[in-house]
């Protein structure tokens, strides 16, 4: 049936496209851990986003009350490191009724689509969530090649 | 192959929705001492004005919408715009008027503050 292998590739093609489309849906449809608390004793790991805007990409992390401090952010080329620890200060004197808020350690890695420039990247921690602006870096921007 | 082209040309006739606010249930720790009962709520990414909390008939509501901003294609994505909501009961001994919220780092605090009447007191066992 298939003569050549770029037909085969094409039916690849195909298929990671509606892979992509059902990855979507399913983005729509109500994923509980979307919603849940933003720590789960499971995972250890905090939620992210990424977004790709222009020339730079822009994670955001949900950290709820933690301390710019016990944040630490790596970068290498594509490697992209958060980690961290999370401290919960039980007031002296009081007891307690409920404890859903773990104190815990922390750490998540990516590898981004593109290199970025480690020097250019800013961080920023606002009402806990913190937000992280990647530019690429040059040698990953799409450049016009003109003909001679 | 056609197939390929019937995807593409789909996703040009869907038209994209707008996502409803979702509720979420945010992670709470609660303590208690002779004078106050303190609340710890997480609501990331939650700002200033757009926290209520509710307070009526031994019932506590607290509820906090997160509006992200949406620039750019999104890669992945984990969490989205979502209100937080809960409640609680609370013992009528609550006094309402001095109840303290606060928000800082996406942590909602609440200090319910004890009427006078409700705390606990030593009575002095006299003589006959």
């Amino acid at each position: 049936m298939f003569t050549r292998m770029n037909e085969i590739d094409r039916m690849f093609g195909a298929m990671d496209l509606l892979r992509a489309r059902m990855d979507r849906l399913f983005n729509e449809t109500n994923r509980p851990y979307l919603y849940g608390p933003a720590f789960s004793l499971e995972t250890n790991s905090p939620r992210t986003n990424l977004l790709e805007n222009g020339d730079k990409f822009e994670v955001r992390a949900e950290l709820p009350g933690i301390s710019k401090d016990d944040i630490s952010i790596k970068i290498q080329g594509n490697y992209l490191e958060i980690s961290g620890k999370r401290v919960i200060e039980t007031p002296e004197g009081y007891k307690s009724h409920r404890n859903e808020r773990s104190a815990t350690t922390f750490s998540r890695s990516f590898t981004l689509p593109d290199e970025v420039d480690a020097e250019k990247v800013d961080a920023a921690l606002k009402d806990g969530i913190l937000y992280l602006t990647l530019p690429k870096s040059e040698t990953a921007k799409p450049r016009q090649i003109t003909i001679n | 192959m056609t197939d390929r082209k019937d995807i593409t040309r789909t996703e040009d006739k869907t038209i994209e929705k707008t996502r409803e606010l979702r509720t979420a249930t945010p992670s709470v720790d609660i303590y208690e001492n002779e004078n106050e009962i303190l609340l710890y709520a997480d609501m990331p990414g939650v700002r200033k004005d757009d926290v209520t909390v509710n307070i009526e008939n031994g019932k506590l509501s607290i509820s906090g919408i997160r509006r992200l901003d949406h620039q750019g294609v999104s890669n992945w994505e984990e969490f989205v715009d979502v209100e937080y909501v809960r409640s609680f009961s609370i013992p009528q001994t609550i006094n309402v008027e001095t109840v303290a919220a606060k928000l800082k780092d996406g942590v909602l605090t609440l200090h319910l503050p004890k009427s006078e009447a409700a705390k606990p007191r030593l009575i002095e066992v006299k003589a006959a």
